[in-house]
């Protein structure tokens, strides 16, 4: 159960928190019925337990408030705040693309590898494959061939993320939950998606966000995420994967403010066995948050047409 | 035949029209939860023939209805609905001081227009519309009595343009604007939004839509290049002025069983009509029957027209899902639609010489 050794099973390090303490000593004395009611009342009224901070990386029990239909309630925006995008794995710091005009805008920050383990398991060709995709990444080739997608990050042209991407763009997403549908809507590009949770839909055609049908398992939504295409990659450093890709999703709610995200990732095409990723949703609290367009068409005009003569209008 | 069942349908249909303020012929045909509309049929007079029979079928459900609730007691609209009208936005000039047809004329109008969308040009036809049920008939798309889609003004017709709009208007259109991406002003062409607004007017091909409700939001999420428009209810304010979006910025509540969505803050270089980026967009949408919502939206732009002015349309519901709209995704449309202009403003400016 424990994909990542940052994020343990939970224990509690310090004092008994009341929220546990309450569970505790109401359980002993009513029927379960009443026990979830206690708790789902204390979490939506008092949350005894968030205001005393749990030591870092721990968690105590937690039960989601409850949808209209028993299920956790996940509705709200949610955000990474990993640097995955940039390489799921490791990677230091460093200077960006054009450095001599976008400075510090341009670099990247460093951070600790998502994936179980800290390595993807590629295999041999592929990862020669990565690397050339690193070489290439800032690489833009607009094209009136609608077959041609080899050339850089997918992002530096405004394509849509794929999954898992979307879900650790520096950018916040949106749920929005329903006992038919879960819907996802990105920040960036407004890239959306919807899981079906009944009935399950078969996917009609390979598609940039993938088809996703969902199921619970206890508190945790599962994600089947399938019908993917080949033209997205994990981040900035040319991880990719193929059109073989099948992407499972468990989204936990760990409590009233994050959720525990893991994913397992097959693609026997360019992997030599299922990989994992872990991390944190944490929930965007500001007063009246919203998520503010990210419509990123207009800023990458320039980049892919202007290189055809396409962008700006002929001197007469 | 299809007069004969009109004429048994009308008297029911009038009186509920006039009773819902919303003169429209049909709304829908069946209870929810069956097909909407054959898909099978490609035989017109078969087609207009259902149309007729979907008219007296919606009036007998329309006559005892209310809209269900969510179970937070908010009107449920979900579900999913198109936005495809033979009437169009504005009245021809011929109707003049005609805004309604009578039941008669309005099947005569749609027979007409099923007929010429039925119709194959050989020399224009990329693909045979009726083979592939892409013909507007084919979908939930009803006769209606208005003769034009604008309500307001009265004469049907949209208001003049502003002398500040048609400066705008007229340098827009100094040089082609097809010829390079950075002046084209269609914005669906350059796939930064799609082709449903806001606000949205029929369109003939991925005007479907989907309505999701979640306590304090409806959602919009639009066929076309997947637009989503988040609309919150909790009476929060506007974003500050200064930030422009090119779906704008959506706030909700219910006027009894009506959603209606302010929006403001478009974004500056967004155009649409010729608007300026103080067009505040009123929408109303109405759950009249279990299949048609009716959609009245009034935009409000001084620095573009000379009066606000109004819209009503509706959307039939249909089958669900939607489906992945990735337009920027290769949009080698785009690349040929500029090429081609630049090609021909070339050959222009040759013969000149």
């Amino acid at each position: 159960m424990e994909l990542n050794p940052k994020y343990p099973t939970p224990k509690w390090g310090g004092h008994r928190p009341p929220l546990q303490w309450a569970i505790k000593t109401v359980g002993a004395v009513c029927d379960r019925a009443l026990v979830i009611a206690t708790i789902v009342t204390l979490c939506i009224t008092a949350t005894p337990a968030a205001a005393q901070a749990p030591a870092a990386g721990l968690f105590p029990a937690y039960t989601a408030p409850r949808a209209i239909d028993g299920k956790p309630n996940l509705n709200g925006i949610w955000q990474a705040f990993i640097t995955a995008n940039w390489d799921v794995e490791a990677h230091p710091a460093q200077a960006g693309p054009h450095p001599e005009i976008m400075g510090v805008w341009g670099a990247g920050p460093g951070g600790q590898s998502i994936v179980e383990g800290g390595v993807i398991p590629y295999k041999p060709e592929a990862l020669a494959k990565k690397k050339e995709n690193l070489e290439k990444r800032t690489a833009v080739k607009a094209t009136n061939d609608p077959h041609r997608y080899d050339t850089g990050d997918p992002e530096l042209q405004c394509y849509r993320p794929g999954v898992p991407r979307a879900n650790y763009m520096p950018f916040p997403f949106q749920i929005f939950q329903t006992p038919l549908e879960i819907l996802m809507v990105y920040e960036y590009k407004g890239a959306v998606r919807t899981i079906y949770m009944d009935p399950h839909r078969e996917a009609p055609t390979d598609s940039w966000m993938g088809w996703s049908n969902g199921h619970w398992e206890g508190d945790t939504l599962v994600v089947d995420v399938t019908a993917l295409n080949d033209h997205t990659w994990f981040d900035r450093a040319g991880n990719y994967h193929s059109d073989a890709l099948h992407v499972v999703e468990r989204y936990t709610p760990i409590s009233p403010y994050h959720l525990k995200y893991e994913a397992t990732i097959e693609d026997p095409n360019v992997f030599t066995r299922p990989w994992k990723i872990s991390f944190p949703l944490y929930r965007r609290v500001e007063e009246n948050v919203q998520l503010v367009e990210f419509n990123c068409v207009p800023f990458v005009e320039e980049l892919m047409y202007g290189p055809l003569g396409l962008y700006k209008p002929p001197s007469r | 035949m299809f007069k004969r069942t009109l004429v048994a349908s009308g008297a029911v249909a009038l009186a509920i029209a006039i009773a819902l303020c919303a003169p429209v012929l049909v709304r829908a045909q069946a209870p929810s939860g069956t097909a909407t509309f054959k898909a099978t049929v490609t035989d017109t007079a078969t087609a207009i023939k259902d149309a007729a029979e979907a008219a007296k079928a919606a009036a007998a459900a329309a006559s005892n209805w209310t809209p269900p609730r969510t179970p937070w007691g908010d009107p449920d609209l979900q579900g999913f609905y198109l936005s495809l009208s033979y009437t169009p936005l504005e009245r021809p000039p011929e109707l003049a001081g005609k805004a309604f047809y009578t039941e008669a004329e309005a099947l005569a109008a749609f027979k007409k227009a099923v007929e010429e969308d039925a119709e194959v040009d050989p020399r224009t036809v990329h693909y045979d519309w009726k083979e592939y049920g892409m013909d507007a008939w084919q979908s939930p798309v009803r006769p209606n009595l208005r003769t034009s889609l604008v309500v307001d003004p009265a004469d049907g017709r949209i208001p003049a343009l502003t002398p500040e709009a048609q400066k705008r208007r007229a340098a827009a259109r100094a040089r082609n604007p097809q010829v390079s991406v950075q002046t084209l002003d269609n914005l669906y062409t350059r796939c930064i939004t799609g082709n449903q607004g806001p606000p949205r007017l029929p369109f003939n091909h991925d005007s479907e839509s989907q309505i999701l409700q979640t306590p304090g939001y409806v959602v919009l999420i639009l066929q076309s290049n997947n637009d989503v428009r988040i609309i919150p209810l909790d009476g929060r304010p506007h974003l500050p002025q200064n930030v422009g979006l090119w779906l704008g910025d959506a706030r909700g509540h219910w006027e009894a069983n009506t959603l209606v969505v302010e929006t403001t803050n478009f974004h500056h270089e967004r155009n649409w009509r010729g608007s300026s980026d103080g067009m505040k967009l009123t929408e109303r949408f109405t759950l009249v029957d279990p299949k048609t919502i009716r959609y009245e939206f009034t935009v409000d732009d001084p620095a573009t027209w000379v009066r606000p002015w109004s819209v009503e349309s509706v959307l039939p519901r249909i089958e669900p899902p939607l489906y992945e709209f990735a337009c920027h995704e290769q949009n080698y449309g785009l690349m040929n639609v500029v090429k081609g202009a630049q090609v021909r403003e070339a050959e222009a400016a040759a013969r000149k010489k």
